[in-house]
């Protein structure tokens, strides 16, 4: 018991030393005089980063969660009783009532430019926004390309924002020595040409070389034929795809219909599609909307694909 | 004169009742005790303000107070543009307005990204609007005679012109951006604050100034331009003024409130349906129509998907559309 006790107060302690906190947000710092009590969280990803950490007690609501997809058990259960105050975009008015010091969002994670929510409409009401760091390159030139860095620096600024930076160390170091033990499979073999679709369309919409897919392709192995799309999520088209031909490919899985199951099937239907590689030889995985943005399912997103496009070494 | 102000009367209570429920409902539920005491504390009548506080006070009364000023504003852009043109089909977006509005928005979204913060998009928009306004209006001018089809048409061409401008930079950019155009051009009175209110006051006070002071000629534009100019009517420079005051009330509103469509092309018919057609009393009939109709499709956008939010030119469209068939439907009936 006195232990405990002693952990608490040198926990305050710590939390009271580490009260003023400064983070990059895109670019621009963003400082914090007291670790925020009342934090709201986006989307699928930047929710389980948040769960990873722990932040559960702090979580006042959730957004942009049922309105899109369907959540696993493991989601629902460390969710608990946290309320959805939006099932897709919220309004200020959503956010505002939740009374929160902290809003965990990126632009088109909760955000359009020029938009009702946006850092700037929300600071007048004292409320701090953490901007996803893969997304800004919506609204800031100069982003350096897609890298794991995408996950683990976000994490970190969660951590550091919310005093529990030593967990947050403790999930990257994991993951980075996850990511090494693959790369230390994967290094010298041959890298398949991988290309990533989000589902059946008249013009492929895919990442660019700014998101976060574009740098788990490559921890996984593989090589984005689409690494040189000067965008972070964006269409191009199936000619180009085709001219490429991919030797394995990332579907999309938003567990709708069959899900992935129909876009490959979209794909060998496909007139040029149908042609490539991976298409004849149905080298393909479905991965979820939470695996493949910038969030903790990244990591064994990697794995999976690491195993499915060289078997021969797992 | 005492059945028009009784309309007039009628008119302006249903207004407030509809501005009152406006600030009552919203996507979060707050208790009507509660909205008034936020009201009170929001004057400074109260302690400090909590987050319901704000809720009603920063972000429902102006909004309640926007959708009624916009709706009125383009009510009388309306009037102005469709006895101005002669044309029954003219509305504030038919010349360009909308589209220019649009493009320097999704420049904005596509390109520049909020270089100016929160007032680079409004700023953008507004531009926009104005630059495709002006287009309009050299191209009429270099015409020896402004007849109305030429406004018309000119307008049209000018609209297609930035509505390709406007596809070209969704097409080049990112994808994504696409959602955050279309939710745009639908319109939304998401982004009411206090702050941008003098821009849409003033909007409404220029348009709505100069239509009263120069209703007489608005009138003998009516008869047509040779009666208008055989009664001393500039009838080419009273066009092109009206048209600069339309555009330029239009750019404030569409600056902040995005691209509402509806109101402007027909609210002038139901005003003119109640009012007569001479300006005296079709200006103050038509804003209190587009007041109304705007705050009451503003309250739906807000209820239909709670705590969803929807763009409030579904609203205006369904809802008017709806009122006219009626319209058409009961007038029918009379005629025969």
């Amino acid at each position: 018991m006195k232990q405990i006790w002693t952990a608490a107060i040198l926990a305050s302690l710590a939390s009271a030393a580490a009260a003023e906190v400064t983070v990059d947000n895109c670019g621009t710092p963003l400082t914090f005089d007291a670790t925020p009590e009342r934090l709201i969280v986006h989307d699928m990803n930047m929710t389980e980063m948040a769960f990873a950490l722990g932040l559960q007690d702090k979580i006042v609501g959730l957004t942009g969660i049922t309105g899109w997809y369907k959540t696993s058990p493991t989601f629902d259960e460390a969710r608990g009783d946290i309320p959805e105050l939006a099932p897709k975009y919220p309004t200020v008015e959503n956010l505002l009532a939740a009374e929160p010091d902290m809003f965990f969002a990126g632009w088109y994670y909760g955000m359009r430019p020029g938009g009702e929510v946006t850092p700037d409409t929300l600071e007048p009401f004292g409320i701090k926004t953490m901007v996803l760091t893969e997304s800004c390159v919506h609204q800031h030139e100069g982003r350096p390309e897609a890298s794991m860095n995408l996950l683990f620096d976000d994490v970190m600024r969660l951590g550091q924002v919310m005093g529990v930076e030593d967990k947050a160390k403790g999930l990257v170091d994991g993951w980075e020595a996850q990511l090494s033990a693959i790369e230390a499979k994967t290094s010298g073999v041959d890298q398949p040409r991988v290309f990533l679709l989000d589902g059946p369309a008249d013009a492929p919409f895919t990442a660019g070389k700014f998101a976060i897919p574009d740098a788990m392709i490559d921890a996984a192995g593989g090589a984005s034929v689409t690494s040189d799309l000067d965008t972070s999520w964006g269409r191009t088209s199936w000619e180009a795809v085709a001219a490429a031909n991919p030797e394995f490919l990332v579907l999309l899985d938003y567990q709708t219909g069959n899900g992935a199951e129909d876009t490959f099937k979209f794909l060998q239907e496909h007139p040029v599609m149908s042609g490539i590689d991976a298409v004849k030889n149905e080298a393909w995985i479905g991965l979820r909307y939470e695996e493949l943005t910038p969030g903790p399912a990244n990591i064994t997103a990697i794995e999976k694909m690491a195993k499915a496009m060289h078997p021969e070494l797992f | 004169m005492n059945r028009y102000a009784l309309g007039l009367g009628i008119g302006a209570v249903s207004l407030t009742a509809l501005i009152v429920l406006s600030v009552l409902y919203g996507t979060t539920r707050i208790p009507v005790g509660d909205v008034l005491s936020a009201i009170a504390t929001g004057l400074g009548l109260g302690g400090e303000p909590g987050p319901m506080d704000r809720i009603v006070f920063d972000l429902r009364l102006p909004r309640a107070v926007f959708s009624a000023v916009i709706g009125a504003g383009l009510g009388i852009v309306g009037v102005v543009l469709q006895t101005t043109t002669r044309n029954d089909l003219a509305d504030p977006f038919l010349f360009g307005l909308s589209s220019g509005a649009a493009a320097g928005a999704v420049f904005v979204i596509t390109v520049t990204g909020d270089v100016l913060g929160i007032w680079t998009l409004p700023l953008a928009a507004f531009s926009g609007g104005i630059v495709a306004s002006l287009i309009v209006l050299t191209l009429v001018q270099s015409l020896r005679n402004a007849a109305p089809e030429k406004l018309i048409l000119a307008g049209l061409a000018v609209s297609f012109l930035f509505a390709a401008i406007t596809n070209y930079l969704i097409f080049s950019g990112d994808s994504r951006a696409a959602h955050s155009i279309v939710f745009w051009m639908l319109g939304g009175l998401g982004l009411a604050r206090w702050q941008s209110l003098p821009l849409v006051l003033a909007g409404l006070a220029l348009i709505l100034a100069y239509a009263t002071y120069r209703r007489r000629w608005l009138d003998a534009l009516l008869a047509g331009d040779r009666t208008a100019k055989s009664l001393g009517v500039p009838v080419t420079r009273l066009r092109m003024t009206m048209f600069l005051m339309a555009a330029l009330a239009t750019a404030a509103f569409v600056s902040v409130a995005g691209v509402i469509g509806f109101v402007g092309l027909m609210v002038p018919h139901l005003a003119r349906g109640l009012a007569g057609p001479l300006h005296t009393r079709l200006l103050p009939t038509a804003a209190l129509i587009g007041a109304a109709l705007l705050t009451a499709s503003d309250i739906l956008s807000r209820v239909i998907l709670a705590p969803q939010e929807l763009p409030v030119g579904i609203v205006t469209t369904s809802v008017g559309a709806i009122f006219v068939f009626a319209l058409l439907i009961g007038g029918r009936k009379t005629a025969r």
